[in-house]
Order: structure tokens, then C-alpha cells, then sequence
């Protein structure tokens, strides 16, 4: 038993470590060749967790043959347009100003119903509001729609807003996230010193999460509590 | 991509090619050692009526004693299970020459010869065990 609970560990590490190096992307962000590495990678490594007579080497060499092919397919693919289309396809437009290509939709091997089923997932419920659908190489539907069902943006109406600004979390479950100190523009005191002026007794360790903006909006929430919203803060650091 | 992917994968390609490599020498060296120690016992055990005698003796401690450090080497590499069978005839092989039964003897160290040369077709890097 501690055979496989040591192979166990062992093949889990080596698939972590596999992953963190080839990437951040998501399942449905996947291309085709992505989605055959990673369903051959779950396969390859339960044969020798699970079978004392198979040395771990089995299934760690062709992980680690299967990740170096995998980089060689994603550098030629950056090299060459016709390669990349070899191995991923290329987009293909179902839906034009004229409606739904068929003979594109049966090239695909889709129907009509998933279409429908990705664009009701992207917001968009009638065929009269999409001037064209793409179907990307990875799976997923992309939808321009027509200029009458496109969403009003600030643009449109001609307003002038403030530049977006993201919220950095400066205190997460009870602990400061020190990474994020320096985007936030605050410190550690000034953390502390805002928890005692807003909070009274109250530690960094009650804290739920703060985040703050630099726009100096620091929204707060303690473990035992409900959130507070606090505007026009000023980050003296 | 970043250096750290490169560097990682410059090593994950040494590793694999250390790898192929090893596997090679390991297996080629220990069937070669297998073949040979069976050669010198059937040279050896060639004449003789009585399997008792201090050399012959000696020659199948030796591919037993060498047999096992390979083995232990191997398992790494290959399947325990396709190898095991080496090491069952060497103890059959063993207990023939004890009980002095010639006939039985020459067919343990026949047997042993034949997997020194059907464990080639799958230890190693050949056209058979890629297709």
C-alpha cells in the first residue's frame, strides 16, 4: 500500500509540474492537439499508480515525451499559418448576413441546435440579432452582433467616465498578500492602521477580505460581519 | 516563452535521451551477461555426468549472482513481471543441479538461454517494439 501511495505522489507531482509548464489555459480554450495531450496525460499516469509491476518510469517518460512534443507542435505553430491550420483547423463563419451556412455547419459536424446552445450561452437568444457567428478553432462560438442588438457602450452615448480601475486584494482569509502590496500602493502599517481607525480591536486575522482601488476604495468585509464600503481613501503608505 | 520552459524542457530532453540511452546499455549489457555466464555453464556442463563438480558449481552462482544485480537494475526500466521468468529458472536450474538430474538441468539452462535472446525483442530500442 505504501508502494502506491508513494507512486501516487510521485506521478501527481510530476503532472502538476507537467501543467505548470505548459501553460495557464483553460479546458474550453484548448485546441484540439491541447485536448489529446491532456486526455492521453490522464490516462498514462493511473497505469502506473495503480500497477506495482509497471516502473513509475513508464508512465513518467511518455509524460515527459508527450510535453516535449507538445512544445514542438506550439512553436511550429507560431512559425507557420499552414501548420497551425493543419493541426488546429481555422475558424469558421456559420452565421453571415445572408444566415446559416449549412454546408459550413456540416463540415463542422454540428447542428443547428448547438449553435443555438452557444449563442443562448453568450446572451443572444434570436438568429435576428447575430450578423455573424465564427466558430473558433478551439470549440467555442464568437458572435459580432447586428448594430441594432449590440450593447450601448459608453462610446455610443458619448459619456466621459473615469479609467477602469481594478481592485488588488491587499487582505485575503486573515492574511496579507504581500505580493500585492506594491500594486496597491499601500503598506503593511497602513493595513493595520486602517483595520484600528474603522475596525477598532478588530486584527488582520478577523478579516475576510479587503481590497482596495486606486481610486482609494477599500471594500472590507470582516469573518464575523457584513462587508463596508469605504470611499476616497487615502493610500499614504 | 519564458526561460525557465526552456531550461525546463532542455532538461526533460536530456533526461528522456539519458533515459533511452540507459535503458539501452542496461538491457543489452544484462542480456549479454546472461548469454554468456549460460555459454560457460553448457560449456562446462557439456561432458559431465554428475552435476556436482566445484566449477560448474561456481559458474551458476555467478549467473545467479549476476542475474539478480541485473534484475534489481532493470525493474526500474521494465516491467518486473516480463523479467521474472529468468529468475525462476535459475532457481529450477539450481535445485536440477542439486538433484543431479542432467536432463532436467540442460533444459532450465536452455530455457534461460532462449529469454536472454526473446527479452531483445522487447528491452531496447528497435523497429519490432515501436510498431
Amino acid at each position: 500500500m505504501l508502494t502506491i501511495v508513494l507512486r501516487a505522489i510521485i506521478i501527481y507531482l510530476v503532472v502538476l509540474f507537467l501543467f505548470r509548464i505548459m501553460g495557464k489555459r483553460q479546458l474550453g480554450q484548448m485546441q484540439p492537439f491541447e485536448l489529446v495531450l491532456t486526455l492521453i496525460i490522464a490516462d498514462l499516469a493511473t497505469i502506473p499508480m495503480a500497477e506495482i509491476g509497471v516502473p513509475v518510469l513508464h508512465g513518467i517518460i511518455p509524460l515527459l515525451t508527450l510535453v516535449i512534443l507538445h512544445f514542438i507542435l506550439t512553436l511550429l505553430s507560431r512559425f507557420s499559418t499552414k501548420f497551425s491550420m493543419l493541426i488546429s483547423g481555422k475558424p469558421v463563419i456559420v452565421i453571415n448576413p445572408k444566415g446559416i451556412d449549412y454546408q459550413a455547419l456540416k463540415k463542422l459536424n454540428i447542428t443547428i441546435d448547438d449553435v443555438f446552445e452557444a449563442m443562448r450561452g453568450l446572451g443572444f437568444f434570436s438568429l435576428e440579432q447575430v450578423e455573424y457567428a465564427i466558430m473558433e478553432t478551439n470549440g467555442k462560438l464568437s458572435v459580432l452582433p447586428k448594430a441594432e442588438a449590440a450593447p450601448v457602450t459608453n462610446e455610443n452615448l458619448k459619456l466621459k467616465v473615469d479609467p477602469a480601475v481594478i481592485p488588488v486584494s491587499v487582505v485575503s482569509e486573515g492574511k496579507i498578500m504581500k505580493d500585492n502590496l506594491s500594486e496597491a500602493e499601500v503598506s503593511e502599517d497602513f493595513i493595520h492602521a486602517f483595520l484600528q481607525k474603522n475596525v477598532g480591536k478588530a486584527k488582520v486575522k478577523d478579516v475576510l477580505v479587503m481590497t482596495i482601488d486606486k481610486n482609494g476604495l477599500v471594500y472590507l468585509q470582516m469573518k464575523k460581519g457584513e462587508k463596508q464600503i469605504f470611499e476616497n481613501v487615502r493610500r499614504a503608505a | 516563452m519564458k526561460i525557465f520552459s526552456r531550461v525546463m524542457l532542455a532538461l526533460i530532453f536530456v533526461f528522456l535521451v539519458a533515459m533511452c540511452v540507459l535503458e539501452d546499455w542496461l538491457a543489452t549489457s544484462a542480456l549479454q551477461t546472461l548469454q554468456d555466464d549460460c555459454t560457460r555453464i553448457e560449456a562446462l556442463s557439456l561432458d559431465l555426468e554428475n552435476l556436482s563438480d566445484m566449477q560448474l558449481s561456481l559458474a551458476v552462482d555467478t549467473l545467479e549472482y549476476n542475474w539478480t544485480n541485473n534484475e534489481s537494475n532493470l525493474c526500474y526500466l521494465v516491467n518486473h513481471k516480463s523479467i521474472q521468468e529468468v529468475g525462476m529458472e535459475i532457481a529450477k536450474l539450481k535445485v536440477y543441479q542439486a538433484e543431479n538430474d542432467v536432463k532436467e538441468f540442460r533444459a532450465s539452462l536452455e530455457a534461460v538461454k532462449f529469454y536472454s535472446h526473446s527479452y531483445r525483442h522487447f528491452m531496447g530500442a528497435n523497429l519490432h517494439n515501436v510498431i
